[in-house]
């Protein structure tokens, strides 16, 4: 390995190892020590750049070289468990319900992974996989799905009669969790802003960029159907501009948010409310400024309350 | 390098001082809760009829329990008035507790009792009229109590007492019910005392009064006073003893039985110009005792329903929605909404909850979406090894 590389992985590799962090996901771990990089770049920069570590080079170049070896390392944890998420946790056995003609599972599966791997090399689509990663692994979807089909009220009603969706509810869980991996692939049509870690992890799109991104990813992904495509990226269209959305992106689009701002709590204070019951009561309230669809977040909020999530 | 020495010295002397301080304050800690547990079981040993041997070690603890506590007011005291801060000792800290109960029951209570039994006498505690003092005696015992207060602070552990405003509320409110209780107390009894309200005490002095008039007026007459002699012992069963000019003439019960079976307090004395009587007032006393026990348990069941019915009520409907809105408005990251019970919905601190919840809670939502960052968990101590020391200005 290159000495200078060597040196950053080392330098990460002592952050990366703070207790602080041992909770958390990968990818809540690279955010982590990006932000730190960011707010102290000031105080690191004098030593960051003497002859001890990486002399003669720039705040930009550092910071370049450090990210690299960050993502390296965050790779070694988290491409295995994207891996055995794609490969085994998630069933694709969906995809031929939901489209006329058949698609090997197993080319599907290929394809998904490919893509993920792609968009780990662009760092925003990267930081967006944060969120949607998180709820796969807490499986949000598969939680919320259960009270609602046992409710059979908005959420059932749009995916099974809007929607019409004719799957196991086993199987909608893995359809909202293959278009939550998809709704990043939004990133690899924008343009990148150069530095490391920056750049919002999820921004809405207008319907027309998700309409051209669809017809150029369903080029690409031939073997992933293009209703599960249009999801993932439909996902990141604000239902205030688009009334059509799938009910699977609207979800996506909710629970990856939810993902996002998931905090593992020790011990709920006394006087508080739970943690998902407060997250779905705030984001009702912000519910234009996401783009969210208010009835499912009310549905989601009522699960949350009554099943003291 | 010196001034670190004598800094780090100064330090240990204080860490030394403070773990002395720690451990005294426990030991008071366990003398409260051993008093309290001897206050009852004092009571109860005369319901009881426990052993005379029993009841008077009983006396004689609560003597060296109030001399420990007076001991203990005189220093927390002298400390105080060398601080200058008397005031503060005796209002804010509850020195009044500790003096009420200490000093007045050392002089009044256990110390008479612990002297007429080191003594080997008996008979100043049974001195004729003495029923009123005995009552206004076992009333001030009652002060004891107080020191219930003392100890509020040991219940801190249990939950929802965590918060220091919501302790403090509970020790006032606890102390201003028990203050209260323990004042009427003292208040009924020494008016009922003055004023010669009738009750069981005043019945039981009419009655060995008017005995001892009797007697009186039979002792020209030595037929007479044989005859009423015998009726008495046969209508009067409280009359112990009947001497007459030094010479028992009547005794109910053998030396022997008088000395297991009474405590001091448990007889009273009459005398009339040679005339001494003795007479049994057990009974008086195991109402009195009575009485302190019901006073004992009333005091134990507010406190405790204060400890743990009040205090989380009040940290429901006080501390905890405060404690939530507190973090929230501090950390960057603590997004939890308050807790808002239907049936309190309307009280000020849920109104102010419900706009923390509908109007802050989004809108810093949304800041921090715009910002696009979370809480750091790291800082710059992670690579403190690493980066040059601050020089010192």
């Amino acid at each position: 390995m290159d000495p200078t590389l060597a040196r950053a992985a080392a330098f990460i590799n002592h952050l990366l190892s703070n207790p602080a962090l041992n909770t958390l996901n990968p990818l809540k771990k690279e955010e982590q020590i990006l932000q730190f990089l960011r707010t102290n770049a000031q105080s690191l920069v004098p030593t960051l750049a003497s002859p001890q570590f990486f002399p003669g080079k720039s705040w930009n170049q550092i910071l370049q070289l450090l990210y690299t070896a960050l993502t390296r390392e965050t790779d070694k944890v988290l491409k295995p468990q994207l891996e055995e998420l794609i490969r085994k946790q998630i069933s694709f056995s969906f995809v031929s319900e939901i489209q006329p003609h058949r698609i090997p599972e197993d080319q599907c599966r290929q394809q998904m992974w490919e893509l993920t791997q792609r968009l780990l090399q662009k760092p925003e689509a990267r930081k967006s996989l944060l969120g949607p990663v998180t709820a796969i692994m807490n499986d949000f979807a598969g939680r919320y799905l259960e009270k609602s089909f046992e409710d059979r009220q908005y959420v059932h009603f749009e995916l099974t009669k809007v929607q019409r969706l004719r799957l196991e509810i086993e199987d909608i869980k893995h359809m909202i969790h293959a278009t939550l991996l998809l709704r990043p692939s939004i990133q690899l049509f924008s343009e990148g802003r150069g530095t490391p870690g920056e750049g919002v992890e999820s921004v809405l799109v207008q319907p027309q960029f998700a309409a051209t991104a669809l017809d150029s990813m369903k080029a690409q992904l031939q073997n992933v159907p293009p209703e599960l495509l249009r999801g993932g990226l439909y996902s990141n269209v604000s239902f205030e501009e688009d009334k059509q959305i799938d009910a699977t992106a609207r979800l996506a689009a909710i629970f990856s948010s939810r993902g996002k701002n998931y905090k593992p709590i020790a011990r709920l204070d006394r006087g508080a409310s739970t943690p998902d019951r407060s997250w779905f009561s705030i984001t009702r309230r912000n519910y234009k400024y996401y783009g969210f669809d208010i009835k499912m977040l009310d549905e989601c909020y009522k699960i949350a309350s009554e099943s003291g999530w | 390098m010196s001034d670190n020495k004598s800094t780090v010295q100064s330090a240990k002397r204080r860490g030394n001082g403070g773990s002395v301080v720690a451990f005294l304050e426990s030991v008071v800690i366990g003398a409260i809760l051993l008093v309290l547990v001897q206050t009852f079981l004092e009571d109860y040993a005369v319901l009881s009829g426990w052993n005379v041997d029993i009841r008077n070690k009983l006396l004689l603890a609560g003597f060296f329990f109030d001399l420990f506590f007076t001991i203990e007011f005189l220093i927390r005291f002298y400390y105080a008035l060398m601080g200058r801060r008397v005031g503060r000792y005796l209002t804010l800290e509850r020195g009044w507790i500790d003096f009420l109960a200490s000093i007045p029951l050392l002089m009044f209570n256990s110390g008479p009792f612990a002297l007429t039994l080191l003594t080997g006498g008996g008979i100043a505690l049974g001195l004729g009229g003495i029923l009123n003092l005995l009552k206004v005696i076992k009333a001030i015992r009652i002060a004891r109590i107080l020191r219930f207060l003392r100890i509020i602070k040991i219940f801190r552990k249990i939950k929802n007492v965590s918060s220091p405003m919501a302790q403090r509320h509970v020790a006032s409110i606890t102390a201003i019910s028990v203050t209260v209780t323990v004042v009427c107390l003292l208040f009924f009894t020494f008016f009922s005392t003055t004023l010669r309200i009738n009750g069981l005490d005043t019945a039981f002095s009419d009655q060995q009064a008017a005995t001892a008039d009797y007697l009186e007026e039979k002792t020209n007459d030595p037929g007479d006073f044989i005859l009423a002699l015998e009726t008495l012992r046969q209508t009067r069963t409280n009359l112990l003893i009947v001497k007459y000019r030094g010479q028992t003439l009547f005794s109910r019960f053998s030396n022997d039985y008088y000395s297991q079976s009474f405590a001091p307090g448990d007889y009273s004395y009459l005398s009339r110009d040679g005339l001494e009587l003795f007479f049994d007032q057990r009974s008086y006393v195991s109402q009195l005792s009575r009485e302190s026990i019901l006073f004992f348990v009333i005091v134990v069941l507010v406190v405790l329903a204060y400890l743990l019915i009040y205090s989380p009520h009040f940290a429901l409907t006080v501390t905890d929605p405060i404690h939530v809105m507190r973090r929230g408005l501090e950390e960057t990251d603590y997004n939890l909404e308050v807790k808002v019970p239907e049936r309190y919905q309307r009280d000020d601190i849920f109104e102010l909850a419900k706009l923390y919840n509908e109007k802050y809670l989004p809108l810093k939502d949304r800041a921090q979406n715009e910002e696009g960052e979370s809480l750091i968990q790291l800082d710059l101590a992670e690579v403190s090894h690493i980066l040059p020391e601050e020089k010192e200005s």
